[in-house]
Order: structure tokens, then sequence, then C-alpha cells
């Protein structure tokens, strides 16, 4: 899953053991969310969304998958 | 009226510009240099770090104390009718390892269970594996090994499982 995780951090000038600290994980785990390494727990994902106010899809994006973007298109 | 003015010749000399490079002359600046220092990491005490890992070792340590001590005890008096009450002693040490080591795990991280999870996957199959094969093995004569060593071997796995995902993740 693709997100802007290291953006939205840039922008408040945090570093990843910040971040860390703020969403009581390790700073790892900050690491591996923001290389796609690892997609985070959904209660993780509202604790990022809610720590730079943003909606979880602001900040996460799944790519479509085939199956559905071709059932989509015969519709 | 006029105001005279003052002969430069006869104002005193300023010894700090007389003197620029002079080392028996203090030179201060008028205001104070500001630089803005990184501000130091908050500190965390070695018991807040390593305290899952202090835990253990101790916990470690009174397991190899308990054992050989019953060992020793057990060799002394092998016919004592409390020989059995003294060679489970080292479980009450290794039950207190078990529960630290749970509780060290509960406190973890969502990605570090799952690195945990996947380092027992290796580890439990690894030991699965090299147990049958070996087990194979003693049927055309390999040499009996004790049960014992089931659980160190385990622990190695589960060792090398866990230094192997936890590299996966950086």
């Amino acid at each position: 899953m693709r997100n802007r995780l290291r953006v939205l951090r840039a922008e408040v000038d945090w570093s990843q053991a910040d971040l860390a600290e703020r969403l009581g994980v390790s700073r790892q785990t900050v690491n591996a969310i923001e290389t796609g390494k690892y997609d985070p727990s959904l209660p993780l994902a509202f604790t990022i969304a809610r720590t730079f106010n943003r909606r979880i899809e602001e900040i996460f994006d799944s790519p479509q998958p085939a199956g559905l973007a071709s059932t989509r298109a015969r519709l | 009226m006029s105001e005279q003015k003052p002969n430069p010749d006869d104002t005193p000399i300023e010894p700090l510009y007389t003197h620029p490079a002079s080392p028996f002359l203090r030179t201060e600046s008028t205001a104070p240099a500001r630089v803005d220092m990184p501000t130091p990491p908050a500190f965390q005490s070695t018991w807040v770090t390593y305290r899952a890992q202090i835990e253990f070792g101790l916990a470690m340590l009174a397991y190899l104390m308990v054992l050989v001590g019953s060992v020793t005890v057990l060799q002394a008096n092998p016919g004592a009718s409390w020989r059995y009450v003294v060679a489970v002693l080292p479980v009450a040490p290794a039950a207190l390892t078990l529960w630290i080591f749970i509780r060290a795990i509960s406190r973890m991280d969502e990605l570090h269970k799952r690195i945990q999870m996947q380092a027992f996957g290796f580890s439990l199959g690894g030991t699965a594996l090299l147990t049958f094969g070996y087990g194979f093995l003693e049927g055309v004569g390999m040499p009996h090994l004790s049960w014992t060593f089931i659980l160190p071997l385990m622990a190695i796995l589960w060792g090398v499982g866990a230094a192997i995902f936890t590299m996966r993740y950086r």
C-alpha cells in the first residue's frame, strides 16, 4: 500500500522517532510503513490520520485490484 | 563662541583596537552569540530501554542456578524420597521466564508482534523438520539424542528467524 507518511512528516518537520513517539510505536515500525514494507492495522492507521488531522484515504492509497477495475469498466 | 574640536592625538588610545590580536587583552563581543543547538534526545534509563532483556536475563540466571543446584543435590542423594520434588524445581524459574517473555511480547507494537509470530513459525517449522529428519536417521542407526535438545534448537531457530524477519522490514 502506498502512503504519504514521509511527505506529511516532512511538512511538520518531525523525525521518524518523533512520529513513533506520538503514535506509540517503534521507529522501525514508522520506517517500515513509510517504505511500504508494512501495512499498519486499522487502529494504527486511524491514529496516524488523527495525528496529521487528515482522513485515512488522504494518507494511504491502495492500488485498485485488476478484477475490480475490469468489472467497473464493464458496468 | 565656537566649540573647539578635540585634537585626535589627545584622545586616549583604545587598547582593544591597538592590540587586536594580543593574547593578554580580553576581547569580548558586544552581544553574546546565539547558536541554535539541537535539543538533546529525551533521556531514557537503561532500565526503561532494556527492561525486558534485563528481566529475561535475570530469570534465565535464576533458572540456571536452580538447575545446577537441583542436579548437584540429586547427584548427591540419588535414592532420596524427595528427589522428584527437587528434580522439577527448575520448572519454577522457567515458568517465571515464560511469564516475563509473554509480558514482553504483549508490550511490543504490532510490527514487532508480527516479526515474533513469523519467527516462532520459522522456529516451529524448522524444529519439526530437523527433529523428524533426525528421527528418520535414528531409525537407520544414527545415535539417539535426548529430548532436551529440542528446546535449545527451537530457541536458536527462533533467534535466527527473528533476525531474518527483522531485516525484512528494515
